[in-house]
C-alpha cells in the first residue's frame, strides 16, 4: 500500500493538462506509490445524461458500464501530472483498457474512488504503465478499471513487458457509424478529457497527429452501448486500441457472440484498419 | 374458440412532475427501464414474448419505432416483435386490449402492453413555413434555385412549433373543455377537492402498506410518485385559485386537475397455460373492452364524456349492471371528469336521450372507487396511465379473491374513451 491522498473535489482537468505539459521535461525514476482517492462521491445525473447521449447509452437508473472511468479519470490525470510521475503526460498513448463491471451501479449510489499507478514495464518502442482505478460502494468493490499507456522513447525498469494485444475471433459487421468532426469535442465536454489531440486538427498537429483523433474510451463506450440489453450483469470488457480513429471517419462495428460474451471490432469502413478490438466476457 | 387473456404482472417507474427528476429521460429511456424492470421481476431475461405493444402521446419523429427500439435495448429477446399505438390518454389501456385480444384468439401466448410519456423531453417541430422552404430547397436541382428558396426564410419562421395541450379543432385546452362539462353538470368545487384529497390519501396508504412493492421500480432517485401529497386536505385545497374556466363558476384548480407528468408503465399479459408454465400467478382476466367517441366539436357533448357512452354498450354485452362490480377505476384526468361521468350515469334524462336507455345506469358505491388512488395523486403521463390502472386493478382483484370484478374507464383527447372489465 502506497501513500494515500484523499481529495475533497475533482481536480481541474485543464489546469492539470497545462501543468503536465509545462513539467514534461526531465521526468524519470520509479512509479510513485501514491493512491489518490475521493470518498462518497455523488454522481450528477445531468452529467450521466450528457454522457449517455454522446455515447448512445440509454439514460436510466444504472450507470453506463464505462461511466465510472469518467469519475476516476481526473484522479489518473492528477497522478500523472504530478512531478513524481516518471513519464511525461503529453504524448502518452492509451493502448489498452480493461473494465470490470462487478455489478450494475445505480446513479443514486455514493461512490469511493481510488486510483494508483502499476506495472511500469519496458516496451519495444518505449515504456508502458497502468493506471488502475477501483470504485467501491459501501465498502464493496463494484467497478475496476485498468488503463495501459505507452510512452514512446521512454525507459522503464527491466522486467516483463505488458501484453497489449486483445485477440478476437470471427466477427460480422453490425453497424456503420459516421463519426463527425466534432466527436472529440463532444466527448471532451462530457468526460473532462480535454487532451488537445482530440479537440481540433490544429491542436492535434501540435502533438504529431495529422488530424484530431477520437477518444478511445468513447469508441469503447459506444461499442458497449450497442450491446445494451445484451450484456451479463457482471462482466469484463477488455479493449486494445490499435490505429487512431481520425476525425471525421466512417467506421464499422462488427460483433460476434463468444463464450457467453462478445468479441467486437471497430474498423475503418473502407480500409478495414483496426481501431478497436475488444472482448466482453461474464465475470 | 376464444379464451380470456390473463394479467400476470405489471411494472412502472414512479411518475415524476414535468421538468423535475426525469427532465433528462426520454420516452425510450423510460420505456426501456420499465420493460427491464418487468423482465427482472418476472424472470423474462432473454425470453421472446409474443408481442410488445406500447406508445407515447407526445412522440419525437425519431421515435417512429419507439416500442421496437425499446425492446432491442431491453433484456427481452431481440426476436420479440413490437409495435406502437397511440390513442391519446387511452393508449395504455388500448395497448392492453390489443395484446389481450391476440392472446384470446390464440395468435400469441404472452405479451407486454405499455405506454410512456414525457412532457419534459417533448418534441419541438420546425415551424411549418420553414419546413416547407427547407423541403423545397432540398428538392431544388441547382444551387441558385436552392439559394433563392433559402433567401425566403424569415426570422419568425425560426421559432419552433411547441406541442400544446390543445384540441386542434376547438383551440381549447383539455382543462378548458373539462371546465365547460363541469359547469354543465354543476360539479361543485368541494366535491372535486374531496375527490382529489381522497386520491392522495388512498395512494399514500397504498404505498405505506407496500401495495406497490411489486408494481413499481425506483428510477433516477424516485421511489414514489413525486406529485403525491399524503397530507393533502380539503381546507388546503380550498385556498387555491381556479386555473380553468372563468369567473364565479370556475371550480377547477391545479390540485383537482392532473399536472403534466413524466413516466412509463407496462403490463404482462398471457394465456393461462403460459402463466402456469412460467409459474406466474393469474391476477385477473381481461374480460371485455369497449371504445366510444363523441362529437365534442359540433355535437354539444363534452370532450371527455365518451366513456359514459362506451359503458352501457359493454355492460349490455356482458349482461351486467353498473353495480355488479367490486372495484371501479375511473381515470382522474380531472376530478370534475370523474364526477360528471358518474352524474351522467345517474341522470335519467342523459341515459334516456343520449345513451338510449330505459333506465339510468345508476350510481357507483364511492367506497369502491379508485381505492388505491388515481391520476390526481400519481400524476398522468398520458400513455402510461392505462398500464398503471390495469396492473393495479388486476392485483387488487387478485388480493380480494376469485370471482371479483373490476371496471376501468379512461377518457381521452379527441373525444374518445376506453372502458374495460377485469375479473379475478
Amino acid at each position: 500500500m502506497g501513500t494515500p491522498v484523499v481529495l475533497s473535489s475533482p481536480p481541474s482537468m485543464g489546469q492539470l493538462f497545462a501543468k503536465a505539459a509545462l513539467t514534461a521535461r526531465g521526468r524519470g525514476g520509479e512509479l510513485p506509490g501514491t493512491h489518490l482517492s475521493r470518498v462518497a462521491v455523488a454522481v450528477d445525473p445531468a452529467q450521466v445524461a450528457d454522457y449517455a447521449e454522446v455515447c448512445r447509452f440509454r439514460f436510466g437508473d444504472t450507470l453506463p458500464a464505462t461511466f465510472p472511468h469518467v469519475l476516476t479519470f481526473p484522479l489518473q490525470v492528477a497522478l500523472m501530472a504530478d512531478r513524481s510521475f516518471p513519464l511525461a503526460l503529453p504524448g502518452l498513448v492509451h493502448v489498452r483498457n480493461r473494465v470490470d463491471v462487478v455489478r450494475p451501479v445505480s446513479v443514486t449510489e455514493k461512490l469511493d474512488l481510488e486510483v494508483w499507478a502499476d506495472r511500469f514495464a519496458p516496451h519495444r518502442s518505449g515504456a508502458t504503465v497502468d493506471l488502475v482505478a477501483s470504485v467501491r460502494s459501501r465498502g464493496d468493490e463494484v467497478w475496476r478499471g485498468r488503463s495501459t499507456y505507452l510512452a514512446r522513447g521512454a525507459s522503464a525498469p527491466v522486467g516483463e513487458p505488458t501484453d497489449l494485444e486483445v485477440e478476437i475471433g470471427d466477427v460480422a459487421q453490425a453497424a456503420v457509424w459516421r463519426v463527425p468532426d466534432d466527436a472529440g469535442r463532444r466527448y471532451a465536454k462530457v468526460s473532462g478529457d480535454v487532451n488537445p489531440i482530440h479537440l481540433s486538427g490544429l491542436s492535434a498537429k501540435a502533438f504529431g497527429f495529422k488530424r484530431a483523433i477520437a477518444h478511445g474510451m468513447w469508441v469503447k463506450a459506444r461499442a458497449l452501448a450497442a450491446l445494451s440489453g445484451r450484456l451479463p450483469e457482471s462482466f469484463r470488457v477488455d479493449v486494445g486500441f490499435r490505429k487512431p480513429l481520425f476525425l471525421p471517419s466512417t467506421v464499422a462495428l462488427s460483433t460476434g457472440q463468444r463464450d457467453g460474451g462478445w468479441d467486437l471490432a471497430v474498423r475503418n469502413a473502407k480500409a478495414g484498419t483496426d481501431h478497436v478490438l475488444a472482448t466482453v466476457r461474464p465475470l | 374458440m376464444t379464451r380470456k387473456a390473463a394479467i400476470v404482472g405489471g411494472n412502472r417507474i414512479p411518475f415524476a412532475r414535468s421538468n423535475k427528476k426525469y427532465a433528462r429521460a426520454s420516452n425510450q429511456d423510460m420505456l426501456t427501464a420499465t420493460i427491464d424492470g418487468l423482465v427482472a421481476r418476472h424472470g423474462l431475461a432473454g425470453e421472446q414474448v409474443g408481442e410488445v405493444v406500447a406508445g407515447a402521446v407526445l412522440k419525437h419523429a425519431r421515435d417512429f419505432n419507439l416500442t421496437r427500439e425499446a425492446v432491442l435495448g431491453s433484456q427481452l429477446s431481440p426476436a420479440t416483435p413490437a409495435y406502437d399505438v397511440q390513442q391519446a390518454c387511452g393508449t395504455g389501456l388500448e395497448a392492453a386490449v390489443l395484446v389481450a385480444n391476440k392472446i384470446a384468439l390464440g395468435q400469441i401466448e404472452s405479451g407486454i402492453a405499455g405506454g410512456t410519456d414525457t412532457t419534459s423531453d417533448a418534441p419541438l417541430a420546425v415551424n411549418d413555413d420553414l419546413r416547407k422552404v427547407l423541403i423545397a430547397a432540398n428538392a431544388a436541382k441547382t444551387l441558385p434555385d436552392r439559394l433563392k428558396l433559402l433567401a425566403r426564410i424569415r426570422p419568425g419562421q425560426l421559432v419552433p412549433d411547441q406541442p400544446r395541450n390543445v384540441e386542434p379543432r376547438t383551440g381549447l385546452s383539455m382543462g378548458e373543455h373539462a371546465a365547460i362539462t363541469a359547469k354543465e353538470w354543476e360539479i361543485s368545487r368541494e366535491a372535486q377537492d374531496e375527490l382529489a384529497v381522497a386520491s392522495h390519501h388512498n395512494l399514500a396508504a397504498a404505498y405505506d402498506r407496500g401495495f406497490f412493492d411489486d408494481l413499481v421500480t425506483p428510477f433516477l432517485g424516485l421511489t414514489r410518485d413525486d406529485n403525491l401529497r399524503p397530507d393533502s386536505t380539503v381546507e388546503k385545497l380550498s385556498t387555491l385559485k381556479p386555473v380553468f374556466g372563468r369567473g364565479e363558476g370556475a371550480t377547477m384548480t391545479a390540485a383537482n386537475s392532473t399536472p403534466l407528468t413524466d413516466g412509463a408503465s407496462a403490463v404482462l399479459l398471457a394465456s393461462d397455460e403460459w402463466a402456469a408454465e412460467h409459474k406466474l400467478p393469474v391476477w385477473a382476466h381481461l374480460v371485455d373492452a369497449q371504445t366510444a367517441a363523441v362529437d365534442y366539436v359540433h355535437g354539444g357533448e363534452g370532450l371527455l364524456m365518451a366513456p359514459a357512452y362506451a359503458m352501457p354498450v359493454m355492460l349490455a354485452r356482458n349482461g351486467l349492471t353498473l353495480q355488479d362490480f367490486d372495484l371501479y377505476e375511473i381515470h382522474e384526468a380531472f376530478a370534475s371528469t370523474v364526477l360528471s361521468t358518474m352524474k351522467a350515469w345517474e341522470d335519467p334524462g342523459f341515459c334516456k336521450e343520449k345513451l338510449g336507455l330505459d333506465a339510468p345506469l345508476g350510481s357507483i358505491d364511492r367506497s369502491k372507487l379508485n381505492v388505491n388512488g388515481s391520476s390526481l395523486a400519481a400524476g398522468h403521463p398520458f400513455a402510461a396511465t392505462g398500464g398503471r390502472i390495469v396492473a393495479s386493478l388486476a392485483k387488487m382483484l387478485h388480493e380480494a379473491g376469485p370471482g371479483k370484478r373490476g371496471l376501468i374507464s379512461i377518457c381521452a383527447a379527441g373525444g374518445q374513451g376506453v372502458v374495460a372489465i377485469l375479473e379475478s
